[in-house]
C-alpha cells in the first residue's frame, strides 16, 4: 500500500539526490568567489555573500545527511569569520587556513558526490 | 496525535534546498497549507492575503534576517499577533532570551529531521495554545 510516508520518503530521496548532485558545482562557485575576493576585489559584499553561502551549506549539508560537507563548511565558516572584522589586511597564516579549509570542502563535496554515484550504480545492478 | 487547528504557515527561508525540503515536509506529513518565500519583502507581499496562523522564519538571511523580518511582519495587522518559530543552525542562551522577548515560541535547530518536523511544530504550537487557554480561562 502506498502511504503518505512512502511518498514523502521517495520525495525526500529525490531532493537529497538533487542536493548531492549539485554539490561539486555549488562548492566550485564558492571556490571561485573566494579566489576572486582573495586575488583582487576584496569587496565586502562579495565576502558577505560568500560567508552566507558557506553558512547555508553548513546547515543544508547536515539536514540532507552530508555530515562531512557540513563539517567542512563549518570549519571554512570559522576561518572566514576571522577575516570579517578586518578584511583589508589578511595575515598569510589566515589565508593558508582559509585555502586549506576550502580544499577540504571541495574534497568532501567530491567524495560525497562520488559515493552517491557509486550508490546509484550499485542500486542499478541489483 | 490529532493534527488539530493549525493550518496556515508562512515560511521564510532563503536557502532554496531547505525551503523545498521543509515545505514538502510540512505539506505532506503535517497537512499544513504553506506559503513559502525567500525574503522579508516576499513575505510582506504574501502575509495579508494568506493570513497565517504561524510564522516560521530562518534566522540567518542576507539583508533582513529572521528577527528583523518578524519585527516588520508584526507591524501588519494580519501578523501582529501571529506566533512565530525560528529555525537556525545555532542558538545560545543569550539569543534564546532575546527571541523570547520578541514573542518567539521556540527555536528549531538545524539539522532537523524532516520526518518529525511537522510534529515538532504542531507540538510547539499546541503548547502555546494550551498556555493561552489557561490564561484566558
Amino acid at each position: 500500500m502506498i502511504t503518505v510516508d512512502n511518498e514523502f520518503e521517495r520525495e525526500l530521496a529525490r531532493l537529497s539526490a538533487a542536493f548531492v548532485a549539485q554539490l561539486p558545482q555549488q562548492v566550485q562557485v564558492l571556490n571561485d568567489d573566494l579566489a576572486t575576493w582573495l586575488s583582487a576585489s576584496r569587496e565586502a559584499e562579495l565576502f558577505d555573500r560568500l560567508s552566507h553561502k558557506v553558512h547555508q551549506l553548513k546547515g543544508s549539508g547536515s539536514t540532507f545527511g552530508c555530515s562531512g560537507v557540513s563539517e567542512a563548511a563549518r570549519v571554512l565558516e570559522q576561518r572566514l569569520a576571522v577575516l570579517q572584522a578586518d578584511a583589508t589586511s589578511v595575515a598569510a597564516s589566515d589565508l593558508e587556513k582559509i585555502e586549506a579549509a576550502m580544499r577540504a570542502l571541495r574534497g568532501e563535496a567530491d567524495r560525497t558526490y562520488r559515493e552517491s554515484l557509486r550508490g546509484h550504480q550499485a542500486g542499478a545492478q541489483t | 496525535m490529532k493534527q488539530a487547528a493549525l493550518s496556515r504557515i508562512l515560511y521564510v527561508e532563503d536557502d532554496p534546498d531547505i525551503r523545498e525540503l521543509v515545505t514538502m515536509s510540512l505539506q505532506a506529513l503535517g497537512r499544513f497549507q504553506v506559503a513559502a518565500c525567500d525574503s522579508c519583502a516576499a513575505a510582506l507581499e504574501l502575509v495579508d492575503e494568506f493570513s497565517p496562523e504561524l510564522l516560521l522564519l530562518d534566522v540567518m538571511m542576507p539583508d533582513i534576517d529572521g528577527p528583523a523580518t518578524l519585527k516588520v511582519l508584526r507591524e501588519r495587522v494580519s501578523a501582529a499577533a501571529v506566533p512565530a518559530i525560528f529555525i537556525t543552525a545555532k542558538v545560545d542562551a543569550g539569543d534564546m532570551a532575546r527571541y523570547r522577548e520578541m514573542g518567539v515560541l521556540d527555536v528549531i535547530v538545524k539539522p532537523f529531521d524532516p520526518m518529525t518536523l511537522s510534529g515538532q511544530i504542531q507540538h510547539i504550537w499546541q503548547r502555546d495554545r494550551s498556555v493561552a487557554n489557561d490564561h484566558s480561562g
